[in-house]
């Protein structure tokens, strides 16, 4: 099995009931309620500011919403922010790596630390995914932003997550990189869900569902 | 994705491991730490001299050595993580314990390899007596792990807040002083051939202490 696809066999859902969330200097995400089950895709939009990274990081279990639920369930049983790390990818444009170490050295580290036992194999099938097993042995410093973007989409995909969050994936992208995202999702929705957040259309239409934020924001297109 | 059994160990031992990489790659902390010391006892050394028998002024001179060359690294623990916007990484791949106590090994590690070039140098450039090695190495090793666990933990606290460095040396250097005035005291108490016993228990007690708040802060910590 490859290194990045889902974990088959487990069915993830996640539902939300008026979950918001408020920044203490100002606005994040305006109650929103959905329900999205595996396999499947789904694509969150809205305008610059509406809340889409807001909601892929209280998903993902890095911030708490100031109100409302969200349930994050494998297999019908609900799982921790703890348990978070190990079934859920995560990739947003400011995920930054360690600029001295490494390709090669980020994803390892990453692996090494969610406790993978197969580091080198799980390292090496991602770098052949995103494209950059050529620049494996180079600093993250001498990438460039679209390199870094795909670095990410690997970041997120090593430990083959029954969900993948991933927030603007094709942003700092070539065509082949977004041609890239959009394998990347396709082949992930067959088994797992995907949530990602972008106002790309060729992205969107990939999704099975569409969460449209309406809050917040500095306007919405017609 | 099959797991390894005990992940709280592998994450502490590959964050141990990337912050070591990290700091030999840099250099961002052992260089300014070994400055700090050899410019200090050099400078003290040629205006006092050799100290001799004077213990009491040794012990306080070691210690204070140590505590203001290794506490510049020692906060810079959590706030690099914060600046180069590295934090989201380390919290997607690991608990927040885990985190912490693999930036406590490091820090342990980063005290050690300090202690082991500044004080054989202090040793030389102060003329201290010969230490009893059982009693200084131990008051050495706890006073080493009472300054890195609460270093460590304030650093954790302060890493996301403005101004932070001043809020480091406001909220540490209370915090340290009980410690470093065990740590001075035992060192004398070595040096005068009096027991340091109640020292090292004292500092013993001081960091079991800090590590026990740690691991009821640290799941609370670095939410947005």
């Amino acid at each position: 099995m490859s290194a990045v696809a889902a974990v088959p066999g487990l069915a993830a859902t996640l539902d939300a009931e008026g979950l918001h969330h408020r920044y203490r200097l100002g606005r994040g995400l305006e109650p929103v309620s959905f329900s999205l089950s595996a396999p499947g895709a789904a694509a969150v939009t809205g305008a610059n500011g509406s809340g889409k990274s807001t909601l892929l990081r209280i998903v993902a279990g890095l911030l708490r919403p100031t109100g409302g639920t969200c349930r994050l369930a494998i297999d019908g049983a609900a799982i921790t922010v703890g348990q978070c790390r190990e079934r859920v990818g995560f990739a947003s444009p400011d995920l930054s790596f360690y600029d001295e170490l490494s390709v090669e050295e980020n994803l390892k580290f990453a692996a090494e630390a969610r406790g993978l036992r197969d580091v080198l194999r799980s390292v090496g099938e991602t770098l052949d995914l995103i494209g950059l097993g050529s620049r494996a042995p180079e600093r993250v410093a001498t990438l460039s932003s679209g390199m870094k973007q795909r670095l990410r989409l690997g970041f997120a995909l090593l430990h083959q997550p029954a969900v993948l969050l991933l927030d603007e994936p094709g942003s700092h992208l070539d065509e082949p990189g977004r041609t890239l995202v959009r394998t990347t999702i396709e082949r992930h929705r067959r088994s797992g869900l995907v949530v990602f957040a972008t106002n790309d259309e060729q992205e969107w239409r990939l999704a099975d569902q569409r969460i449209e934020l309406r809050g917040g924001g500095l306007g919405h297109p017609a | 994705m099959p797991t390894s059994g005990s992940s709280f160990g592998a994450a502490v031992w590959a964050i141990l491991r990337k912050e070591c990489r990290s700091e030999w790659r840099t250099r961002y902390g052992l260089n300014a730490a070994l400055l700090f010391a050899v410019t200090t006892l050099t400078a003290v050394s040629f205006a006092v001299g050799r100290l001799g028998d004077r213990t009491d002024l040794l012990a306080a001179l070691l210690w204070v050595v140590l505590l203001f060359a290794s506490l510049v690294s020692l906060s810079h623990a959590f706030v690099r993580e914060v600046e180069a916007g590295t934090l989201t990484l380390l919290r997607l791949v690991a608990a927040p314990t885990a985190i912490a106590f693999g930036k406590l090994a490091f820090n342990l590690l980063f005290l050690t390899v300090l202690e082991l070039i500044t004080v054989p140098l202090f040793m030389i450039l102060m003329g201290g007596p010969p230490p009893r090695w059982g009693a200084f190495l131990g008051v050495l090793a706890l006073g080493s792990l009472a300054l890195a666990s609460s270093s460590t933990l304030v650093g954790a606290v302060i890493a996301q807040t403005r101004g932070r460095g001043a809020l480091f040396a406001a909220l540490c250097l209370p915090i340290l002083l009980p410690m470093l005035a065990a740590a001075v005291s035992g060192t004398r108490a070595q040096w005068q051939a009096a027991s340091a016993g109640a020292e090292m228990r004292l500092l013993a007690s001081y960091a079991a202490a800090v590590l026990a708040a740690s691991v009821l802060l640290y799941d609370h910590l670095w939410e947005d």
